[in-house]
Formats: structure tokens, sequence, C-alpha cells
């Protein structure tokens, strides 16, 4: 049903924004982690969206059509990868984890940035509820007919 | 199968307006998808299209296309934001006019079943 599935789609891109706060509430939190099990400084990760309908407009309308799979228009986090720009170092020859000439690298992580990505993943979040909120009450005005 | 000519042409109506509804949420769930182009049916052709079919005749796929004109982001994601709130309150109140003229319609029929009391 038409209706229906657009909360599916609103749905998918809440789900997606949250992983994404999640994302960079982790790089946040790593801001000055040195360690980890991999060696070496913690590494920014970044998001990777990509949307489930990107193949053939004419199928985009699955309420319409048999042929559009479940999940046409929703967009999912289909990967997280790393940062590649090199680790910050900084002079701190007392610390432990520095190299022989007393540089420590610390992540990648630009606060100032994770910040602003923040901001973006929650108006997007909020963008996407007020779309449940707009569906819900067309749902609701159609089973009002009823009464 | 509806029961009345405006009945008729008000479920088109509707059919057409809660595809856009659709395609608006969609594009409001991929503001951030790299690469995504804002998608959009011509409302005015598609409501001709359903409102001149034939009753009974199997429901028509409406062709949704991407939008034209609009300012691309450096990820090559064009989805305007204002444009897709402003769609999403119109094709609300579109679907809530739809609604009424129904619910007045089936009004007048009862009011006609009961013999006008």
């Amino acid at each position: 049903m038409g209706l229906f599935s657009t909360l599916e789609i609103s749905g998918s891109a809440l789900a997606a924004e949250r992983a994404r706060a999640e994302i960079v509430a982790a790089n946040m939190a790593n801001a000055e982690t040195t360690r980890t099990p991999q060696g070496g400084p913690f590494r920014r990760k970044m998001a990777v969206f990509s949307g489930a309908g990107a193949a053939g407009f004419r199928l985009l309308l699955a309420g319409y059509s048999r042929l559009a799979g479940r999940g046409a228009g929703t967009v999912r986090l289909t990967n997280v990868v790393e940062d590649t720009t090199p680790a910050v170092m900084r002079y701190e020859p007392g610390h432990p984890d520095a190299d022989p000439s007393g540089f420590v690298a610390y992540p990648n992580v630009n606060p100032i940035q994770e910040m602003v990505d923040l901001m973006g993943a929650v108006r997007a979040y909020q963008l996407n509820a007020s779309a449940v909120t707009a569906s819900k009450q067309m749902i609701q005005q159609s089973l009002d007919i009823l009464k | 199968m509806s029961s009345t000519p405006l009945l008729q042409m008000v479920e088109g109506f509707l059919g057409v307006v809660s595809s856009r509804h659709k395609l608006i949420t969609a594009n409001l769930a991929n503001i951030d998808t790299p690469g995504y182009r804002t998608q959009d049916i011509d409302f005015r052709s598609e409501l001709q299209r359903v409102v001149s079919t034939e009753p009974g005749s199997a429901p028509l796929t409406p062709v949704a296309h991407a939008v034209p004109g609009l300012l691309q982001r450096p990820d090559g994601n064009d989805v305007n934001l204002d444009r897709e709130s402003l769609l999403l309150a119109e094709t609300q109140m579109q679907y809530q006019l739809g609604v009424q003229v129904v619910r007045s319609e089936f009004h007048r029929l009862l009011s006609a079943i009961n013999e006008g009391k």
C-alpha cells in the first residue's frame, strides 16, 4: 500500500541518520585515543549512505508496480570507512606512546568537523521525523472516512 | 469500483497525491545519499492520465523523473530541503482536500439512503 510504504522509507532514513550520529559520537569520544586493538591511534570513521531505489525511475513506485521490490526509495548505511588523512603529531616526550623523537600520534579527529556533522545528522533526523508525522496524519485522515 | 463518477475521480486524485507524497518522502530520506537526484512526477499529466482511463482497467504506474534545474552539491546530490518541505505540506493539504470530498460524497449518499432525513 502506497502510504504505509512511506513510513518504511522515512524509517530507513531515521535509522541511517541515527547510525551516522552514533559514528560521530564514537569519533568525538575517541578524539584523544592513542591506543587501539589494531595498533596506533584511533582513526576517524565516516558513514557511507546509499539509496535502494536508484535503479529505474519508473519502478520507484512500488505501491503500483509488482515489478519493483520492497524498499524502493529507502536509504541505508552500507559502509563505514576510515578517514585516510594522517594522524596529528604532537610533541609529548613523556607520553608512553611517544615515538623515539618524542612525537605522539593523535587521532585525525577534528571536533568542529564532528559537531557540524552531528548537526547535519540531527537536522536530517528531524526532517524525516516530520515526514513520518505527515504520513501518519494522511493515514489517519483516510481512516476517518470510516467514521 | 467506485459508486459515483465523483468518487472515482477523487480516488484517482488521492492515488496521484499519495504517489507524490511517497516520492517526497524518498527524497527526504536520501538527503545525505551521494549522487541521489530529486525525483518527482508531473502532477497535471498524471492526474489527466488517471482520470481519463476507463474504470476497472489495470492501475497505472506513475512515471517518476529526475527534477531538472536543481542546485547540485559537490557529492552529486541535489535534494533541496525547502522544496521538499513545501511540497510535503502541499501534498498533505491536497490529500486532506480529497478525503474531505470523499466524506462529503458519502454523507450525500447517506442522506439519499435516509430519504433526506
